[in-house]
């Protein structure tokens, strides 16, 4: 009799476990079976949190083992390099920025993802990205149009208008549409040094290339004519891009703080985060950290909205994606551990847990679920509409030190050391010269007035 | 131990050349003793040396996962001199080298000769001021980029809690390169306090006292003994310094990142991009090989000027 009580008992605290347990314990998303340990190179970005939790979800659901090597951002691409250049990489699955993709890509040094199981298709749910995870080696170029798939995006970055809901709306001011009303609207809000009108990077390098090229793009401009079609033709000191130039440093000079020409990714963050700037241009991922009351005055205050457009009305947005990629030296097994985890992680549920637990999902249709109604997530029209007008810049092999070269004249512009014209003129001369010397067809606008 | 009865019976002839042998081995020993080193040498220091010389005569690129190099010496050479950012970085380094490491040897000679005339904190300050060495550059470079922030920066509210204007101390282009020179004194002034420290102490009481009796005032010991005997401690922190000084990168790369502009881009930062950021592998090697031949030509120079002065301070 008492064992028979004791059995009964044994059950129902079994049953009440397995009923407590949550449910993606219950379950994998998808089936990927028994995989050695993998071992992931991750950069510590402000989304890091949300794919580490997401991987512990992995390994809950699969009893599979994924070793996270979180290294900071400015040493991730050397870790890449050295990883793909010995004899057996150290990692199985690398995340790269998307402007260091190419020369991976065009090197050689990764596994296409249909090499390592043909039967893998990316579900069509998710997103493109530009185009960014294909590389076709005839062209040259980043396109599905006959490239190769190498790679997924674990986050897709965009910048967005972040603005302070309330202070709009105690001003009477509209959510700005251009970038005209930006400048407008920071004008009027600005009450230096309390408050700040708006922020944005003008820190010589990437910060300012990035942020500049989203006005750039809304302006008309573009950096060289038809990289794609093969005609480099550097068309960066034109009229429209003047006026991006001249727009930009008149939001930074009028409404941003005195220190604007070293303004980085994290001062930017925090200015906005401790309330002390109405308005911002910053890349989605921050937006847990300003509903997080730890590391922010402001939760529940900022709002988004798509970039705004030009004076021609065209909007403009630079894609500022991760993407993850097989290195060719790993072994055979390990790629396969490496393609199953990335299995799990397209699925429908794993982007759903991953933008619950803070990341940006890559599938349209967590855009499109019940997640987007929260106020929580209330980033994610702004997002969605974002995409469709952002693109990949810089996607060609001297992308790196294009993006040098623009760095730091636009910010030698910005700072007051050289006049835009000059910037924007000497800017040109050298991407032309640095193309040239690589064998492009190439050429450039004739010079602005300086 | 077998003793030499045991030992088989040997004819003179091998018994002539075990000895020539012994003593051939004897003569050379000194010569083989230093093999590994060499070759230690060859392969740390010498092999990186000519690979590093084979790369500045070169193109790398990578095709298909390999190494592709071709020959281009004078591709190198032509970046070299239309590097429009080179120019700005060489001056900037110039002028971080020597503003900085002069203030630093003149607070570190300052600093040693105050604390050395103490009788009781002695010990208590010598170890709170080599405290900024034990930092780590890359805290450093952290801890004052959060000092000098325009908005929250501990220095900024100092300043405007006396009623003064704040300063854009890394955001303006005449005053970044000087915020950087302080970050730089205050870690490195302890190193050059510690070594003269040492050689104040160093310096024979009896000659002080000797002085004192003919009357001679402090000012005049100072000048007439106590700098004098420093004089060979003083070449040798500069010569320290002065080389740590033209490597400096973390904390810069970590202020400015050599901005605004080029205000504060030194040679080893643009090194670093170019290696890394811009992935140009021979060029960089160049950069570096011409970075490397400037220090041993400072080094050149300022032993000879190191020897002068040593004989000087001997024959005053």
């Amino acid at each position: 009799m008492i064992a028979n009580l004791r059995h009964v008992c044994n059950l129902l605290v079994a049953v009440a476990f397995v009923a407590a347990a949550p449910a993606s314990a219950q379950k994998a998303f998808v089936d990927v079976g028994k995989q050695p340990d993998i071992t992931v190179l991750i950069g510590s970005t402000p989304w890091y949190p949300a794919f580490e939790k997401v991987v512990g979800l992995y390994e809950q659901q699969t009893g599979n083992h994924v070793k996270l090597d979180v290294t900071p951002f400015n040493s991730i691409l050397e870790k890449a390099r050295n990883a793909v250049r010995t004899g057996q990489s150290p990692y199985d699955l690398m995340t790269l920025d998307t402007q260091w993709t190419i020369e991976f890509y065009e090197g050689g040094f990764l596994s296409p993802l249909t090499d390592v199981d043909p039967k893998f298709v990316m579900p069509k749910e998710v997103l493109s990205y530009g185009d960014s995870g294909y590389w076709n080696a005839q062209k040259r170029w980043r396109t599905s149009d006959g490239g190769k798939l190498m790679a997924y995006t674990p986050l897709g970055n965009v910048q967005l208008l972040y603005y302070r809901g309330d202070l709009l709306k105690q001003a009477n001011i509209a959510v700005p549409k251009t970038w005209n009303d930006v400048l407008a609207s920071c004008s009027k809000l600005a009450k230096p040094p309390s408050m700040y009108g708006f922020v944005a990077r003008g820190e010589k390098g990437n910060g300012i290339r990035y942020d500049w090229q989203s006005i750039m793009l809304a302006e008309g401009a573009q950096v060289v004519k038809d990289p794609e079609a093969g005609d480099y033709t550097v068309t960066i000191n034109s009229p429209q891009a003047k006026a991006a130039l001249d727009l930009y440093a008149n939001l930074l000079k009028r409404c941003g703080p005195p220190n604007y020409g070293s303004l980085g990714q994290g001062d930017v963050i925090q200015l906005l985060a401790t309330g002390k700037s109405a308005l911002g241009d910053v890349v989605t991922a921050a937006f847990a950290s300003f509903e997080d009351p730890n590391k922010s005055l402001v939760v529940g205050k900022l709002e988004t909205a798509p970039l705004p457009a030009g004076a021609g009305g065209a909007h403009g947005a630079v894609i500022g994606n991760w993407n993850a990629v097989i290195p060719k030296n790993a072994s055979d097994a390990q790629k396969k551990a490496a393609l199953a985890f990335s299995r799990w992680f397209l699925t429908y549920d794993a982007q759903r847990a991953y933008a619950e637990a803070g990341g940006i999902p890559n599938r349209s249709d967590v855009f499109t679920s019940d997640l987007a109604k929260n106020p929580k997530y209330r980033w994610m029209p702004a997002y969605l509409e974002t995409m469709k007008f952002a693109r990949q810049e810089l996607g060609y092999a001297e992308g790196a030190q294009v993006e040098q070269i623009l760095g730091l004249r636009l910010n030698q512009a910005l700072i007051g050391e050289m006049s835009s014209g000059k910037a924007l003129n000497t800017a040109a001369q050298e991407i032309e010269a640095l193309f040239k010397k690589n064998g492009r067809r190439t050429g450039m606008l004739p010079p602005l007035p300086e | 131990m077998r003793d030499a009865a045991a030992l088989p019976e040997m004819t003179p002839q091998r018994r002539g050349a075990r000895v020539a042998i012994g003593q051939l081995i004897d003569r050379s020993f000194r010569y083989w003793s230093l093999l590994p080193a060499a070759l230690l040498f060859a392969a740390l220091t010498l092999y990186p040396l000519l690979n590093l010389l084979r790369m500045s005569v070169s193109t790398i690129a990578f095709a298909n996962g390999a190494e592709v190099w071709t020959f281009t010496p004078l591709r190198n050479f032509e970046a070299l001199t239309t590097d429009d950012v080179l120019r700005p970085a060489v001056v900037n380094t110039i002028v971080f080298v020597v503003v900085s490491v002069v203030i630093e040897m003149v607070l570190g000679v300052a600093l040693a000769i105050a604390v050395a005339g103490l009788s009781r904190a002695k010990r208590w300050v010598r170890t709170v001021a080599i405290l900024p060495i034990l930092v780590p550059p890359v805290a450093i470079g952290s801890m004052w980029k959060l000092m000098y922030n325009y908005d929250f920066g501990i220095f900024n509210q100092a300043l405007v809690a006396l009623g003064a204007m704040p300063v854009n101390w890394l955001g303006s282009t005449s005053v970044a390169l000087a915020s950087v020179i302080a970050v730089d004194v205050w870690h490195w002034v302890p190193f050059v306090f510690l070594i003269l420290f040492a050689a104040v102490e160093g310096i024979p009481p009896d000659l002080l006292e000797a002085a004192h009796v003919d009357g001679a005032t402090r000012a005049q010991m100072l000048r007439f003994i106590v700098l004098p005997l420093l004089r060979p401690a003083i070449v040798v922190a500069f010569l320290f310094r002065a080389i740590l000084a033209f490597k400096v990168f973390d904390e810069v790369f970590l202020l400015t990142a050599g901005g605004p502009g080029t205000s504060t881009e030194l040679v080893n930062l643009h090194l670093y991009k170019v290696f890394f950021e811009q992935n140009r592998l021979g060029y960089g090697a160049l950069l570096s090989l011409a970075v490397i031949a400037a220090i041993v030509a400072f080094l050149l120079v300022s032993s000879r000027v190191a020897l002068a002065v040593r004989r000087n301070g001997h024959s005053g």
